[in-house]
């Protein structure tokens, strides 16, 4: 085994003076840009790529990739503080997250977060660096019918992710799945519910839906509050920012399993690392022993698809990387980065340009240990936003808001359909329906429907495809064992009488 | 901006200022619309023309990317920018002929709202193959599939998209049949190739140049008139026993209907300087494009020229 050589070769690289410098500036830049609501991943690599363009190439790569996952480390900062999440990831962390902001222990869920992160990030890593060439392979096996019977276990993450009456749930779910087929639809090339404008063509953008749900729901919703807004105790004494020894205890399996999920499923162009932490919420939910408390602040509702979410982050690297195939619309951006700096991305890479791979690698690494030494002391700060006045605090949030949705697609609409979907989602607070089933199924609806029309095209309208070919096979089993447990464990908490409010039916 | 708030006699008198001043053009940055996301191929390729061009004009041009709808979007919103040479687009294949076709909701006409200034380059199309099928060369691939009409797959970046409509033209071409089968990208067709769900693609040089290289898809023949620089041992389809089949990507530059002509041609001056020149070319070619120079003239009438080869394929498509 080379690993050690070559991640020799690679911290030789990325301990250089230069590429620790621009790989601090990477990273930095991702947090700040990151806390701003509105502006997630992919909006700030897209408006700061140009800015790399005048660095050497290894280093410009290094810092888009700090920008990248610093960026994601300030979307949780935001999501659990604020409920601003940005990203579906965030999204998931913000259910429990900002419910312990709620009750003044924003330090140890932001501390959580970053501890979580990069164990997951370093585990990820020796993955990447370890058997990147061997799971590019394995990944080329996930066709169409692979990716439909995977998102068929989507869905039943779903079913787990729903908090109060199961039917509500699912119907947020179908609602989502409902609203993902707005827009030209792949197989057949028709346009649907786009009312005969461009605009709407490629469906509802995520980042919109996501902002308004979330972030401008919870805006107005603090301001209908007005003087009863829930006061957040800030007067938190250093003592209480750090993780108590139970929390430590009680992360640190969750955080384990999310990382797996998220590992295995990052190294899936498309589907993997949007899903990652829906899945490793999901999971987290049924296993844990304090599944009661997840919604309402539990630390395990934080730690897994944390975890989750930064592994498949480092993972998605490895198609990228050692195929040439971006996994998602950031990757697309980052490989757009390689060719512009003169490197082919492809299975030449790795022997081409030992230094760039495993100095990309390494400095991933490096990365997230600066994200740590930057984040850990930041807490105290970050929470100091709460102590905000909300009358100063909201127009900030709406102003960076409507920039960070502008800068995404430079498209006035987008700042009208936020402000809709801003309603719609005060309208379901209203009404006690939740938004994270619903954001699921927006990103399986797609997927879902792609993948099972190309299956049945490929095999000529056979649906034994599904059941013939074993990786899909795997996961039907694996949905059918999930939908069973949820049956039976609804079933059994239908017989038991009802202790605690708001427990399944 | 504010011209639109002007009255018609201001309106009268601005225009008549602004002639003279077309001298001086360009004073101030020019914003190109690149109608596709960041790290495209059609970004990359809008990037290289937009330094070169900023060179030579000693003004900054700023790209602005505006994607979505298969840069119908982006192209829809430059048609409806100040005619004045301060606002250009990119436009390509898709935007100008492929998209208005399939398009319905497509609001521009791409010959008569533009005013079109050069070329910039042309991307072949690639004809490609899973090595698992066992062919050589194009002659084998019809041979087999003669043999076996409609058991092969071909993949596309979608119903209706360049690389649909390339292999569509190859089926008609030779009188053979494939199942097409459509994804959402050219990533994606080109990942379903390498897995072996779908055994041919007619891909963009840019999507399968590297996999090729790498020797993990096989090119059997190029769209272009001449073979590409970056595949010298991969025949054209002429060459291949394929009469009549010519397809490329091609990539230019256009500006709003009713630029001034004089501004049209300083740009247009530039941007054929731009493309001859030999650092700029190596840049392209590294991006799997080949630099072309056309004149205002001669892109409008490709333009006008695909949209019949392009229209009949779409009519024969339902």
């Amino acid at each position: 085994m080379d690993l050690f050589a070559n991640l020799a070769i690679g911290f030789d690289v990325a301990l250089s003076p230069s590429a620790m410098l621009y790989c601090l500036i990477g990273v930095t830049l991702g947090t700040f840009i990151g806390v701003l609501p509105g502006i997630g991943p992919l909006a700030a690599i897209g408006v700061l790529l140009p800015i790399t363009f005048h660095a050497p190439q290894t280093e410009a790569i290094i810092m888009l990739a700090g920008i990248y996952y610093g960026t994601m480390y300030g979307g949780s900062t935001v999501a659990i503080l604020l409920n601003l999440p940005g990203t579906a990831a965030s999204a998931v962390v913000a259910i429990d997250g900002h419910q312990m902001a709620k009750q003044g222990r924003a330090g140890p869920a932001l501390v959580m977060t970053t501890l979580s992160s990069f164990m997951g990030g370093c585990v990820a890593i020796i993955v990447v660096a370890g058997f990147a060439p061997p799971l590019a392979q394995f990944a080329l096996r996930f066709q169409s019918p692979e990716y439909f019977s995977l998102m068929i276990m989507g869905l039943l993450a779903a079913a787990v992710l729903v908090q109060g009456p199961f039917l509500k749930g699912i119907a947020m779910v179908v609602l989502g799945l409902l609203i993902g087929t707005v827009g030209q639809e792949t197989i057949s090339g028709l346009p649907r519910f786009t009312f005969d404008t461009l605009y709407l063509y490629d469906g509802l953008s995520f980042v919109v839906v996501v902002i308004g749900l979330f972030g401008l729901a919870e805006v107005l919703r603090n301001l209908a509050l007005g003087a009863d807004r829930e006061k957040v105790d800030t007067r938190v004494g250093w003592r209480e920012l750090v993780p108590t020894k139970r929390d430590m205890k009680d992360s640190f399996m969750p955080t384990a399993r999310g990382t797996g999920i998220g590992a295995f499923l990052g190294i899936l162009p498309g589907a993997g690392p949007a899903i990652a932490s829906f899945v490793a919420y999901a999971l987290e939910k049924r296993v844990s022993r304090n599944r009661r408390n997840f919604g309402k602040g539990a630390i395990e509702g934080i730690a897994a698809p944390e975890g989750a979410n930064n592994a498949a982050a480092q993972t998605s690297f490895i198609p990228t990387l050692s195929l040439g195939i971006p996994g998602d619309a950031i990757m697309a951006i980052m490989l757009g980065a390689l060719m512009i700096h003169g490197l082919t991305p492809g299975p030449q890479i790795i022997q081409n340009n030992p230094e760039f791979f495993w100095g990309l690698i390494a400095s991933f690494w490096i990365g997230n240990l600066f994200l740590l030494l930057l984040n850990l002391p930041f807490v105290g700060l970050w929470i100091k936003i709460l102590s905000i006045p909300y009358s100063i605090l909201f127009p900030a949030i709406l102003s960076f808001i409507a920039i960070g949705i502008y800068s995404l697609y430079r498209e006035p609409l987008d700042i009208f359909m936020v402000t809709g979907i801003g309603l719609v989602g005060y309208l379901f607070i209203k009404l006690r329906c939740e938004a994270a089933p619903l954001l699921l199924g927006l990103i399986l609806s797609p997927l879902l429907e792609e993948n099972l029309r190309r299956s049945m095209l490929v095999s000529r309208g056979d649906p034994m495809i599904f059941l013939e070919r074993p990786i899909s096979l795997i996961f039907l089993i694996l949905a059918v064992l999930g939908v069973g447990a949820v049956l039976l464990g609804s079933w059994r908490a239908s017989r038991k009488p009802q202790t605690e409010e708001g427990s399944a039916k | 901006m504010t011209i639109r708030t002007l009255s018609g006699a201001a309106l009268a008198a601005t225009m008549l200022a602004a002639v003279p001043a077309a001298a001086d053009f360009p004073d101030r940055e020019i914003t190109m619309v690149v109608p596709f996301g960041a790290g495209g191929s059609t970004d990359i390729v809008g990037r290289i023309a937009a330094q070169a061009l900023s060179e030579r004009l000693d003004v900054p041009v700023v790209v602005e990317n505006r994607g979505g709808a298969g840069g119908t979007v982006g192209t829809q919103a430059a048609a409806g920018m100040d005619a004045d040479g301060y606002a250009i687009t990119v436009a390509t294949t898709s935007t100008h002929v492929v998209g208005p076709l399939t398009n319905a909701s497509v609001r521009y006409d791409p010959v008569e709202d533009f005013a079109h200034i050069g070329m910039i380059a042309e991307t072949p199309y690639v004809l490609v193959v899973n090595p698992d099928l066992g062919v050589s060369d194009v002659s084998e691939l019809i041979a087999m599939l003669e043999e076996a009409p409609g058991d092969l797959n071909f993949g596309s970046a979608g119903q209706g998209s360049t690389t649909h409509l390339a292999g569509l033209m190859f089926l008609a071409a030779t009188g053979t049949e494939m199942e097409h089968i459509p994804y959402g990208s050219n990533a994606e067709a080109t990942t379903a190739l390498m897995g072996n769900e779908v055994q041919v693609l007619f891909g963009s040089m840019p999507a399968v140049l590297s996999q090729i290289q790498a020797e993990s898809i096989d090119a059997l023949a190029v769209g272009t008139v001449n073979r590409s620089p970056e595949l010298p041992d991969v025949p054209t389809m002429q060459e291949a026993g394929v009469e009549g089949y010519r397809a490329s990507l091609w990539l230019g530059l256009a500006a709003p209907a009713g630029t001034p002509d004089d501004v049209i041609a300083t740009l247009s001056d530039a941007l054929a300087d731009s493309v001859g020149d030999a650092d700029v070319a190596a840049q392209l070619a590294s991006n799997g494009a080949e630099a072309l120079a056309m004149t205002p003239e001669e892109f409008r009438t490709l333009i006008s020229e695909e949209l019949v080869t392009y229209g009949d394929i779409v009519a024969a498509m339902d």
